[in-house]
């Protein structure tokens, strides 16, 4: 009784603070990658709010999901929130392979987020030419000329301390062994993916979102210079795997379009259906039952103007 | 790799003086060295190679790249677990050469997930918790240089672990939510090994050695509180798995 109303009409809106979205991808940053794709192959509504432009690019925390009161950060966490609040894409995973998909994260941290950090934020070609403009032209003005450094800073820092074997080595030692470590990262990623969609069946789960927020921006992204990428070019099923995600979860968020917005009609047929089936099962009720939410207060606002609420029902970036 | 390296490391055999350096091991050592330390013995044990463990207080300013442990095999030095599975198996002996692409793939990450989780508590309750830094690491690790350079060595040890831990996101974590992610770890373990005698059937391999090193020095150690080794109590086939490798490769040696 309680589910046919509560759910999609009073659940607490959701908001995602991201950076914003270039090269194909929704989200250039790979935490936000990944939050943004879970939330799709969940089902959970979330609504997408660039930081782009504003003064959290410095003091922010990305990605964070804010929800009522609450404020979750790191995206294990997120992912978590999300699942406790039945937004659960693991569901039909075994425990053996939650055990695996654990395991496979890890492998992702320890092995190709280093390289990842160093082809954006260390090395000098990709960062002069396509990172610190790119983040300098989303933050405002005197932000630019912070934003970048801090985050490469940031990231030379981790990659040395977690990488770094001793104190006294710089960043040629360990550029080496990173980079190796992330192409035998890839190619065990593409063992193990095969010639499946996804990784574990049909349906899309955690681990999925995990690799597309690492590999997509690898494979997407305009870089100058990167034998990363072009191993990566090579392994056909990875780079299929995020065009296939690309186009079945992302792609009204990126195109914009405007048409009446079927996840909403979809939404409004299931409450009118559990209605007819509490009040009375003949026909000539839906009509009646229908007639009287269209007209009732709450959805005022989907009716008049489909534009501004297609903006935020649609999570697009801002236009 | 030069080609004549390469040569010289297939062709000289594995000598009887193989020797591995560790810190001393009833005073100084720390958990996480002990751990890894163990690691590789046991590694080799599952080999047949031969090595003598040696223990010298300044075995973290030898090795090559500052962690324990590390092997000295003809005149080669290599430190840590990964780097000497690839250098045994460039001698030819090699536990893993029987697994196809995706069990090597599994293998692989879950040796990750060993350090990623594992390694990166034990680092944090012996150096982020202060109750165990200054009632065990630090006096420890310290204990064979006088003061003040044992002030010095340790608070400067109990730095670079900080350091560390904040920059992997591991700095804002409660005890509590440690011990949970140890759990899970041991829980996702479990869960990979059932019923089987070892990871991946019945042949151990290098991801047997590294979680016999952890979990049995995470069982055998005496630390401020017994909780960490109470969570892996609970997985019976861990402890067995534990015992078997013990009693298999280790039967010579107490614990």
């Amino acid at each position: 009784l309680k589910t046919a109303f509560s759910e999609p009409n009073m659940a607490a809106a959701m908001e995602l603070r991201c950076w914003g979205g270039d090269w194909g991808l929704p989200s250039v940053h790979s935490e936000s990658l990944i939050v943004q794709a879970y939330a799709k192959f969940s089902g959970a509504k979330v609504k997408v709010v660039p930081i782009d432009w504003t003064w959290k690019t410095l003091t922010a925390t990305v990605p964070e999901l804010l929800c009522g009161d609450s404020a979750v950060q790191e995206p294990t966490n997120i992912l978590n929130y999300l699942r406790k609040q039945r937004f659960n894409a693991d569901y039909e995973l075994t425990a053996r392979q939650g055990a695996d998909t654990m395991a496979y994260i890890a492998l992702l941290e320890e092995k190709l987020r280093p390289a990842l950090l160093h082809t954006f934020w260390v090395d000098a070609e990709n960062y002069a030419n396509l990172t610190r403009p790119w983040f300098a032209s989303r933050s405002p003005f005197p932000l630019n000329f912070l934003v970048p450094s801090h985050h490469a800073n940031t990231a030379l820092s981790r990659i040395l301390l977690t990488k770094g074997e001793a104190s006294l080595h710089g960043i040629t030692e360990v550029e080496g062994k990173i980079y190796s470590d992330a192409k035998e990262c890839l190619n065990l990623l593409s063992y193990r993916l095969g010639t499946a969609n996804y990784f574990f069946g049909n349906l899309p789960t955690s681990l999925d979102a995990f690799v597309f927020g690492f590999v997509a921006p690898i494979y997407k992204a305009s870089l100058p210079s990167s034998p990363l990428q072009s191993h990566l070019r090579q392994l056909d099923n990875l780079t299929s795997f995020c065009d296939n995600i690309l186009a079945v979860y992302f792609t009204h968020t990126m195109t914009n379009t405007i048409s009446p917005p079927p996840p909403v009609q979809e939404t409004m047929d299931a409450n009118l259906q559990k209605l007819t089936q509490l009040v009375n099962k003949e026909s000539n009720l839906i009509e009646k039952m229908d007639d009287n939410l269209r007209s009732s207060p709450q959805h005022k606002p989907h009716r008049p103007d489909p534009k501004p609420s297609l903006a935020s029902e649609q999570s697009s970036t801002p236009a | 790799m030069s080609i004549k390296l390469f040569i010289t490391l297939v062709s000289t055999p594995w000598p009887e003086s193989a020797t591995l350096y560790q810190p001393l091991k009833e005073d100084q050592i720390l958990l996480s060295d002990c751990a890894s330390s163990l690691a590789v013995q046991a590694y080799l044990r599952m080999c047949g190679l031969p090595v003598q463990v040696v223990c010298r207080a300044n075995a973290e300013y030898m090795s090559p790249s500052g962690k324990i442990p590390f092997i000295h095999v003809g005149n080669q030095v290599v430190s840590e677990l990964g780097p000497i599975v690839q250098f045994t198996k460039a001698k030819g002996n090699s536990l893993s050469d029987g697994l196809d692409d995706i069990q090597r793939a599994e293998m692989k990450a879950y040796m990750e997930l060993v350090n990623n989780m594992l390694l990166t508590a034990e680092l944090y309750i012996q150096w982020c918790d202060d109750a165990t830094a200054a009632e065990i690491s630090r006096p420890r690790y310290s204990s064979p240089y006088s003061w003040p350079l044992s002030n010095i060595l340790a608070y400067q040890k109990q730095w670079e672990v900080r350091r560390k831990m904040n920059a992997v996101g591991w700095g804002g974590k409660t005890l509590e939510q440690v011990y949970e992610d140890v759990n899970q770890c041991c829980q996702a373990l479990s869960q990979r090994l059932g019923t089987q005698p070892y990871f991946f059937n019945k042949q151990p391999t290098e991801l047997d050695a590294l979680v016999f090193g952890h979990l049995f020095t995470i069982l055998t150690t005496r630390l401020t509180s017994t909780e960490l080794a109470e969570r892996i109590k609970s997985y019976s086939n861990l402890l067995s798995f534990c015992r078997r490798i013990e009693q298999t490769y280790f039967e010579d040696k107490s614990s």
